[in-house]
């Protein structure tokens, strides 16, 4: 990451800062899945579990099951891993916060980011919707294409909206409604 | 600019039928570009302002001034009392902003830069400047001259002493400290740990830490009631506030606002909270320690300032 900024720094003589200083961008997405809230929750409440619902997560390491403080390590196929501290885990409330430990340009283009994936009841099934705040890769003044902010809305976008597609899909397709 | 002109008749119309010499509450609004005044806490707008793209911070400086900042645009908006919106090129990132009560300086931290400038208030002219730790995000001018800043990525609060533009003292606090307020009456520095998830309570006589109270997650703003009684911490990714008791040092109540609350300010024994991704402003009566309204404000409202005096009077209209 030090080396990514450091060449950074010396391509662009930009000045990049190590966090963010300038304008923080929303994402917010929502899906309604077939199944009740609860069943929906199962799945996608345990914070160490996001490998058994995301298609693009290769793999997960996680410490500290669904405590506040609890760690998750998404190494994601396409390469880099996301490393996730969990903030807040409301089970009755079918809620939980995670935010970005330590930045990996490589997995997503962003500086820093938290979010927020909650379960509600829709009709007869559930809906998810998975927001949070993020700021872009290069928080200089002159970021590169790769680092901008419409580069990290569009990877974040694509991040969370296969997220919840995979998390439908599962839902939807298994024995268990 | 036309825009920005008929935007100004309309505060011109609103502030001269309203309290002309009420407090009020002015918001900035980062993707909405707008300053907004918040006049009675159970009412929209009073009034909005056209400014350049995302303002971050928003400061009162002398005789009903307004200053925001612009870290993406180099730049400092003056909203003049008695003028038009006047911008101004500073150079680096400026966020953080703090006005000094004899009215003569505007000092501004540069993200990127590790340094604070001292502006000249009247022309927004850079005078002076004194580097400090890594990341400077908020500013607070307490007794003496000192300047208090929050550097994020160094868990240190610097002291400024502005009369000669030295840092003097770095006082280690939590993690990732982001905004801190200063409160007069017990010679205090409040400071809001992103990070850590606490409040930072300085001694500032002493230049040291005297306590730390555990908040809730990602502490992002920090007011003081003007009496020193009461601190208010907005916890950004909780979604709620923490009311602090100044004596016991102990939080007296935890109250769910909008989503994302940031900055907060304090007026009437009301807080008022910024909540970003919501675009509304929650309103906290201190004394009940409820939610009693949610204003609509333009999208992406981050910081807030109190303000005695109306910065834009009737004239503004023309």
């Amino acid at each position: 990451m030090r080396r990514v900024l450091t060449s950074l720094a010396i391509l662009f003589a930009a000045g990049t800062a190590l966090a963010h200083g300038p304008t923080p961008q929303k994402i917010d997405q929502t899906i309604t899945i077939r199944a009740t809230p609860d069943a929906v929750w199962k799945v996608v409440g345990p914070f160490g579990g996001i490998g058994a619902w995301h298609p693009d997560v290769a793999k997960v390491e996680a410490t500290g099951g669904d405590g506040a403080g609890a760690v998750r390590k998404v190494t994601l196929k396409r390469g880099g891993t996301l490393v996730e501290g969990l903030d807040e885990w409301k089970g009755a409330e079918r809620t939980y916060s995670y935010r970005m430990s330590d930045p990996d340009l490589d997995a997503l283009p962003v500086s820093s980011y938290s979010a927020t994936l909650t379960v509600t009841p829709d009709g007869e099934g559930a809906k998810v919707e998975w927001m949070g705040r993020f700021y872009r890769g290069d928080t200089g003044n002159e970021p590169p294409e790769n680092l901008s902010d419409a580069a990290g809305k569009e990877a974040m976008n694509r991040y969370f909206s296969e997220g919840l597609k995979g998390l439908k899909a599962k839902l939807e397709s298994g024995p268990q409604r | 600019m036309r825009r920005a002109r008929r935007l100004f008749g309309l505060a011109g119309l609103a502030l001269a039928v309203g309290p002309a010499d009420a407090g009020s509450v002015w918001v900035a609004s980062q993707q909405g570009a707008r300053a907004s005044r918040i006049e009675r806490p159970d009412g929209a707008p009073a009034a909005e302002v056209a400014v350049a793209p995302s303002p971050a911070v928003v400061a009162a400086g002398p005789g009903g001034r307004l200053y925001l900042s612009h870290p993406d645009g180099r730049a400092i908006t003056v909203i003049a009392a008695d003028g038009p919106t006047l911008q101004w090129p500073v150079p680096g990132q400026p966020f953080g902003l703090a006005a000094d009560p004899g009215w003569r300086f505007l000092y501004v931290g540069d993200w990127s830069g590790n340094r604070v400038l001292r502006l000249s208030a009247e022309t927004v002219a850079a005078a002076a400047e004194v580097a400090v730790g890594p990341d400077p995000a908020g500013l607070t001018l307490g007794a003496n001259g000192r300047l208090y800043v929050a550097e994020r990525e160094g868990r240190s609060v610097g002291v400024v002493d502005t009369a000669r533009m030295v840092r003097i003292a770095g006082i280690p606090v939590g993690d990732g400290p982001f905004a801190l307020a200063h409160d007069p009456v017990r010679d205090r520095v409040y400071v809001a740990n992103v990070r850590s998830n606490d409040l930072t309570v300085i001694d500032a006589g002493a230049l040291k830490p005297v306590a730390t109270l555990p908040v809730g997650a990602s502490p992002y703003g920090v007011a003081v009631s003007p009496d020193g009684r009461r601190v208010v911490v907005t916890n950004q990714h909780a979604g709620t506030v923490s009311i602090v008791d100044a004596d016991t040092l102990t939080v007296a109540a935890t109250v769910p606002v909008g989503r994302y609350p940031e900055g907060v300010a304090i007026l009437e024994g009301l807080a008022y909270v910024a909540n970003w991704f919501s675009d509304d402003v929650s309103v906290v009566d201190l004394a009940a320690r409820t939610e009693t309204g949610r204003i609509p404000v333009p999208e992406g409202p981050r910081t807030l300032v109190a303000a005695q005096t109306a910065p834009v009077s009737a004239e503004a209209g023309g």
